[in-house]
């Protein structure tokens, strides 16, 4: 009878646990415009570039209440497609794939596009993808590097049924590749470069910097915060600015770097090579990424391509409508 | 140590003997460990290079195959360039136990790099309340739906065929609709404890409901007790030593789940501190928490073990277990 008290007492405060999540979601939706932007973000050094301006206070600045909140990727784009985000770090091909399953977003602001972060590793010997012929090249299918890889077979001439693909998950790959068979990988950062040590005498034979855009990095927002939270997002863009010009600025570079690295938990000089692979974009930049082309310059060009990309290899059944997913009012101010 | 050992009953009489076991069962694995990893002849696979010589792409620190070393030293000889240096290595996926001690201590010691972020024990803080809750939501529910299902047989068939099915389904899969409905913070995060301990829970208590004496139920039957004094005054009482034995198990259980829970939502607690770390290769931070959640797992038993022992004086199991 004793224990009686104590096991009500924790009931209660498990149910108020429980229910506060769902009650402070209410209060939310009543009072929007009041609630701050919610941001997701994972460790990718275009978006953990963010660090600089939370750890500065700019937001504050800028007039504008955002919450950021650290995910892994794949879960960020989760909780974004159920509605728990505002806003999210995603690159332009994931935002159609998160998009077909429901999960509909604009994009408004491009922070980066991959400039040799994402790198096609191969074993010595192999000095150019053409020698890659008929040999087994190891990437995790549907994902950023299995297109980087399958658009650098076409230039150089071959077909993708010219190479065998093994199916691995990114975070193995470097393990992966010291199996005898297999003659290449497709891998980001900072996988590549554990590959790299895995292998000796293994090299990067072709990267994201041969392919300018073809693997955007953008925030992309609920269709509905879009268009009612506009004001507030030009702000969030405006910070960005700051973010960009404070990395580049060699006077500033060093903390900056700092401030990336400890988010991420390296030092700032294992931290540098992966922020060289990243070409930043500011808003400046942002208004030729949004003019429309058909080419990889454009983000237009660059997502139709992963979007035939998406429909060739089965991640969805049929092409997504590019334009509903890019919004360039903001770049263009339109 | 040795008042330690005592207060839980390992250092008296006969127990003596207990006290010595257990210092062995973990140096056992302790000493194969250090030997893997100080003993080069044992297996050693790989060679640190410690000065490039002539090969063009060795760099110093770098893990080569030995019979890649081997060869390069040979083409290099062959060459009269100058030879490489290095000295016999582990991979990198198996930090010394040094190594592991370092990170440990520095892990507790140095404050996080990142200004607002949470110290180490703050993110093991988290990862207890995560499974504590997770663990009492499932009790609430699964203790007394396991007694009852273990007392009536009625409910034991109308219920245990779905949990039966239900606790073979993968816990994490249902990540995403737990992120639907508890938003991105511990909601999502508990749920899947709850999902990964409650199936288990519910089929282990009724079996050891089962296991009372039917002779004891019979007789209280006989003598007119039904209901809910059936439930408190028999079942409860004949079963309670054995609750909570299974309980202690099962909470055992829920920390298993905590490394896929914790990657729903936020990256938060100690599993955000292991992946952060694993995907740069910092193994020797990755095994330092393994530990520390070993620790925490082992300790916390052990606590509970002295508990029962005080808890129901006449069990025996309670001794031994």
């Amino acid at each position: 009878m004793l224990t009686h008290k104590p096991i009500l007492v924790t009931l209660k405060r498990a149910l108020v646990r429980l229910l506060a999540p769902a009650i402070l979601a209410a209060g939310a939706l009543s009072a929007q415009a009041a609630a701050p932007l919610k941001v997701g973000y994972s460790d990718w050094p275009g978006w953990v570039a963010w660090q600089v301006a939370l750890d500065k206070g700019w937001f504050k600045e800028a007039g504008v209440d955002v919450k950021f909140e650290w995910f892994d990727y794949s879960a960020s784009l989760d909780a974004f497609a159920a509605g728990k985000l505002d806003v999210v770090g995603v690159t332009n091909g994931d935002a159609l794939v998160t998009g077909s399953g429901g999960g509909k977003s604009r994009i408004f602001l491009v922070t980066d596009y991959s400039a040799g972060n994402d790198q096609i590793i191969a074993k010595p010997g192999i000095k150019s993808i053409k020698d890659l012929k008929g040999k087994k090249i190891a990437v995790e299918e549907g994902l950023v590097d299995h297109l980087l890889v399958v658009t650098a077979l076409k230039k150089a001439g071959l077909k993708a049924s010219d190479v065998k693909f093994v199916n691995a998950k990114t975070n193995e790959l470097p393990q992966v590749f010291t199996a005898p068979d297999i003659a290449a990988i497709g891998v980001w950062q900072p996988i590549a470069s554990e590959a790299i040590k895995a292998v000796p005498g293994a090299k990067a034979i072709y990267t994201s910097a041969d392919e300018p855009g073809l693997i955007y990095d953008t925030f992309a927002a609920q269709p509905g915060v879009a268009k009612a939270r506009k004001e507030e997002l030009k702000k969030f863009i405006k910070v960005w600015d700051r973010v960009v010009a404070y990395i580049k600025d060699p006077a500033t570079r060093p903390d900056a770097l700092k401030i990336m690295a400890a988010r991420s938990g390296v030092s700032p000089q294992e931290y540098e090579v992966f922020v060289n692979g990243t070409h930043l974009l500011n808003s400046e930049d942002a208004k030729k990424v949004f003019t429309k082309g058909p080419g990889l310059d454009s983000l237009y060009g660059s997502t139709e391509n992963v979007n035939k990309f998406n429909v060739a290899n089965k991640v969805y059944p049929k092409a997504e409508n590019v334009d509903a997913y890019l919004d360039p009012s903001f770049a263009l101010g339109k | 140590m040795n008042a330690f050992l005592k207060r839980f009953g390992l250092g008296t009489g006969l127990q003596g003997n207990r006290h010595l076991m257990l210092l062995a069962s973990f140096l056992l694995p302790i000493l194969i460990w250090a030997a893997v990893s100080y003993l080069p002849f044992i297996w050693h696979p790989k060679v640190l290079v410690e000065a490039a010589g002539g090969v063009d792409y060795f760099q110093t620190g770098m893990l080569v195959d030995k019979a890649e070393f081997a060869d390069q030293a040979a083409q290099m000889r062959e060459q009269g360039l100058a030879l490489p240096q290095g000295r016999p290595a582990n991979p990198i996926y198996l930090p010394a136990p040094h190594e592991v001690a370092r990170a440990f201590y520095t892990a507790f010691t140095t404050a996080p790099e990142q200004r607002g972020a949470p110290w180490l024990h703050e993110s093991l803080w988290h990862s207890i309340q995560i499974i504590f809750w997770g663990f009492v939501l499932s009790s609430i529910v699964g203790v007394p739906l396991g007694i009852l299902a273990g007392t009536y047989a009625t409910l034991a068939r109308l219920t245990e065929p779905f949990i039966e099915f239900f606790r073979y389904l993968p816990a994490p899969a249902f990540g995403a609709l737990a992120v639907a409905i508890l938003g991105i913070y511990d909601g999502p995060k508990i749920a899947i404890i709850v999902i990964g301990t409650f199936f288990q829970q519910v089929l282990i208590i009724a079996n050891t409901t089962r296991k009372l004496d039917a002779t004891i139920i019979e007789a209280a039957r006989t003598l007119g007790t039904r209901g809910a004094r059936l439930i408190t005054r028999v079942v409860l009482p004949g079963i309670l030593p054995d609750l909570y034995r299974d309980q202690r198990i099962l909470l055992g259980w829920a920390w298993t789940y905590l490394i896929v829970a914790e990657l729903i939502g936020t990256s938060s607690g100690i599993t955000f501190f292991i992946t952060q770390q694993a995907r740069y290769q910092h193994f020797d931070n990755v095994y330092a928490a393994i530990i520390i959640i070993g620790i925490i797992g082992f300790g916390s038993d052990l606590l509970l073990a002295a508990l029962g022992r005080k808890l129901f004086p006449w069990d025996l199991a309670q001794k031994r277990g």
